[in-house]
């Protein structure tokens, strides 16, 4: 950034004498438009020297996927967005037969089971209430009076959601493989940590009479930013970067327009 | 030679006597990866539960617990004393039952428990008996006088004359009378007969508590293959698609043609003759018959407009088709005062009054009325999700899915909606059951579900 060509160097009238052949005599003072020597480069220093990021939802160690950043300005669209309250989407791994304590394959081993009794139907069934139970606590903690006429015609269109502090909900959760021991779901969440995402998988085992670790934690959405905005290892570069800041911009906007009016 | 050195190190510390020396032995640290792989190899695995295993049978009660309905003595009379009576239970709970319960009715402040099985216990009730609508149970402390409120399952002794070879097919609950269906024998009854409703004639001034009297009814042109209890009436449907009706007719419930009481089943006419009904319904003092093409009949009560789409009448005193346009009816249910629906694609409507589901704003309706499925768990993400039953309290509806989820609303009568809160739901709102729910019956203020375990 800093090797960008900046603002070229202001400009200013002096009177400098003029410079005169002779020797002594009438020295005239001619008006010249010189750089104003604060300006040189050499004296400024680099134009940038530090710049404002801040980092969107969080993302913990052990896991990978979306992770929004803010620069400078941006950091109040940060806010904003936070203040949406949309949802993220994560691909869950996971894998029967063993329980650590800290829920993921990298812990201390707690016990092992077996898990040949576990069919996709059953776990599709324990999905299906998860998800229930979720729904439910979604319509409790958005605090809308559930009395009235508009807190109906929201449900109907599933639009009640909590914008205000809430703890982990779930709101839809799907498998997407299924080969013993091994499984993948896709959850879609609001308010949640990765290792409360963790602690589900352990309960799913917990529920199937069996024991499960979770394996891999990817986000894949973050409201309206998907793994096709996400910039790799290999582009963290100021073009790409400025890329990506400029296709966003239009979604960004229209998500918060759209949410907060 | 390693400790050796190790204390010649040490200077100036007093070194131990040879005999307490150790010899090389090396101190314990963080363990390698290869000792953490092979301690996890060599864990013992649990089992906990095998390939083939089957899922369990289980039953929830929840509502109000003071009439004994429940089936919980621990929730009226506690069996220890830091217990508290419980007046309501909110929320499912668990009965434990001898055997797996194939068809559950819930009456006005007592419940029925059925069993396919061939063993001699075969019903079980529990809650109000001041009528004997759950037959004779014989008190403990005085062997000549019977118990008024039956606080836990008791079984039923039926008069049967094959009692090792016939089988309960399904039990149903009024008001204050009770009909068992069996496979063989036709059908049971016991409890108050002052409106002719136990089939048999109303004798003058009869006690109807403590009474040992169990009527068989077995004279219908087939089979009985449903019963169904009104308020203070009841009907009987047969295997050839007809309907009997019997007891209070003063609505037109009995929807025999007149206003009086009946004494003995007898077979409905209007625009259901001919029809072969597959399904009949009631609970107050309406009641509703869906044929096999998909036409829904009424008759009974219409104060509260649930037959006003055919007529301006408050009593209907023969069956009517209803005309509705909203596809093939696959199942109906009706409550005290609205009744629903269930069409062969899977949409539930509405009608009447009182909470019926769309809202604070719908308090009555003559035409029915489709209530969004998006309320019952179908979106974008899940598009296979279908309400596969309806039933019908007294004023509160329930829908079952297919995913085996249950949802409620309707008046929350000393929370019999079973969702936690003591507030009436306008909109259809889960039940938090730990089980797929595969059936579930209706009281006044009070509900039962037969559940399966997931795993």
């Amino acid at each position: 950034l800093n090797a960008a060509p900046g603002r070229a160097p202001r400009e200013r009238v002096r009177f400098l004498p003029a410079p005169d052949g002779g020797d002594g005599g009438v020295t005239g003072l001619v008006a010249v438009k010189v750089p104003v020597l604060a300006d040189h480069p050499l004296v400024r220093g680099p134009r940038l020297r530090r710049l404002k990021i801040g980092a969107g939802h969080r993302l913990d160690v052990k896991a990978s996927g979306v992770f929004v950043l803010g620069i400078g300005h941006g950091n109040k669209l940060l806010t904003d967005l936070y203040n949406c309250h949309l949802t993220k989407v994560y691909t869950v791994g996971g894998l029967f037969g063993k329980a650590t304590d800290d829920f993921s394959d990298t812990g201390k081993l707690v016990e092992k089971t077996t898990f040949d009794h576990i069919t996709r139907e059953k776990l599709e069934r324990i999905l299906a209430v998860i998800q229930g139970t979720n729904h439910k606590a979604l319509l409790m903690y958005s605090n809308i009076d559930m009395k009235t006429q508009e807190a109906y015609e929201l449900a109907v269109k599933g639009l009640i959601r909590p914008m205000g502090k809430s703890p982990p909900i779930i709101t839809a959760v799907r498998c997407l493989q299924f080969a013993l021991p091994e499984f993948q779901l896709e959850i879609h969440c609001l308010h949640e940590t990765q290792q409360y995402l963790r602690k589900i998988v352990h309960e799913i085992g917990l529920e199937l009479k069996s024991s499960a670790v979770c394996t891999q934690v990817r986000r894949i959405r973050d409201g309206v930013f998907t793994l096709d905005d996400a910039l790799l290892r290999t582009q963290w570069n100021l073009q790409s970067i400025q890329n990506a800041i400029r296709d966003c911009q239009l979604k960004v906007k229209t998500e918060l327009e759209r949410t907060l009016g | 030679r390693g400790a050796g050195a190790m204390w010649g190190a040490l200077r100036g510390v007093r070194r131990p006597p040879a005999a307490l020396r150790r010899g090389l032995a090396k101190a314990a640290g963080p363990r390698s990866t290869r000792q953490l792989r092979e301690a996890e190899e060599a864990a013992p695995i649990f089992q906990y539960v095998g390939k083939s295993a089957k899922r369990k049978d289980r039953v929830f009660v929840w509502g109000f617990c003071y009439s004994g309905a429940l089936g919980v003595p621990s929730f009226v009379k506690p069996d220890v004393g830091w217990k508290k009576p419980r007046r309501i239970q909110p929320t499912p709970y668990r009965l434990e039952t001898e055997e797996k319960i194939s068809s559950a009715a819930c009456g006005y402040g007592f419940t029925l428990l059925s069993s396919n099985t061939r063993d001699i216990t075969k019903v079980w009730g529990m809650g109000l008996n001041k009528d004997s609508q759950l037959g004779f149970q014989r008190s403990r402390r005085d062997r000549a006088k019977g118990y008024e409120y039956v606080l836990e399952p008791s079984p039923i002794p039926l008069p049967l004359e094959k009692p090792q070879q016939t089988r309960v097919l399904q039990v149903s609950c009024g008001r204050a009378h009770s009909l068992i269906l069996t496979d063989s024998e036709g059908v049971f009854t016991m409890g108050n007969n002052s409106y002719g409703q136990c089939g048999r004639k109303v004798v003058e001034d009869e006690t109807y508590s403590e009474s040992h009297l169990i009527h068989q009814l077995k004279e219908f042109d087939s089979r009985v293959v449903q019963v169904v209890c009104g308020q203070d009436h009841s009907l009987f449907r047969t295997k050839k698609g007809a309907v009997y009706a019997c007891g209070w007719g003063a609505d037109g419930q009995t929807g025999l043609g007149h206003y009086d009481i009946t004494s003995v089943p007898t077979k409905l006419h209007g625009d259901i003759a001919g029809v072969n009904i597959i399904q009949v319904s009631s609970y107050g003092d309406c009641c509703l018959a869906v044929s096999d093409e998909g036409d829904v009949f009424g008759w009974g009560n219409s104060e509260y407009l649930q037959l006003a789409s055919v007529t301006e009448t408050t009593q209907v005193n023969v069956p009517r088709h209803l005309p509705f346009k909203i596809g093939k009816i696959k199942e109906a249910a009706c409550g005290g005062t609205g009744n629903i629906v269930l069409t062969e694609e899977g949409n539930v409507f509405v009608w009447g009054y009182g909470i019926l589901g769309k809202g604070p704003n719908l308090i009555e309706t003559a035409v029915p009325e489709m209530i969004p499925p998006s309320l019952f768990g179908w979106s974008d993400f899940n598009p296979d999700i279908r309400v596969a039953h309806v039933r019908c309290g007294l004023s509160h509806f329930a829908a079952l899915t297919n995913r085996g989820e249950l949802f409620v609303w309707g008046k929350n009568l000393r929370g019999c909606l079973g969702t936690g809160r003591m507030e009436d739901h306008y909109f259809p709102w889960r039940v938090t059951v730990p089980g797929e729910v595969v059936d579930v019956a209706c009281g006044v203020d009070h509900m039962v579900s037969m559940v399966k375990s997931f795993t």
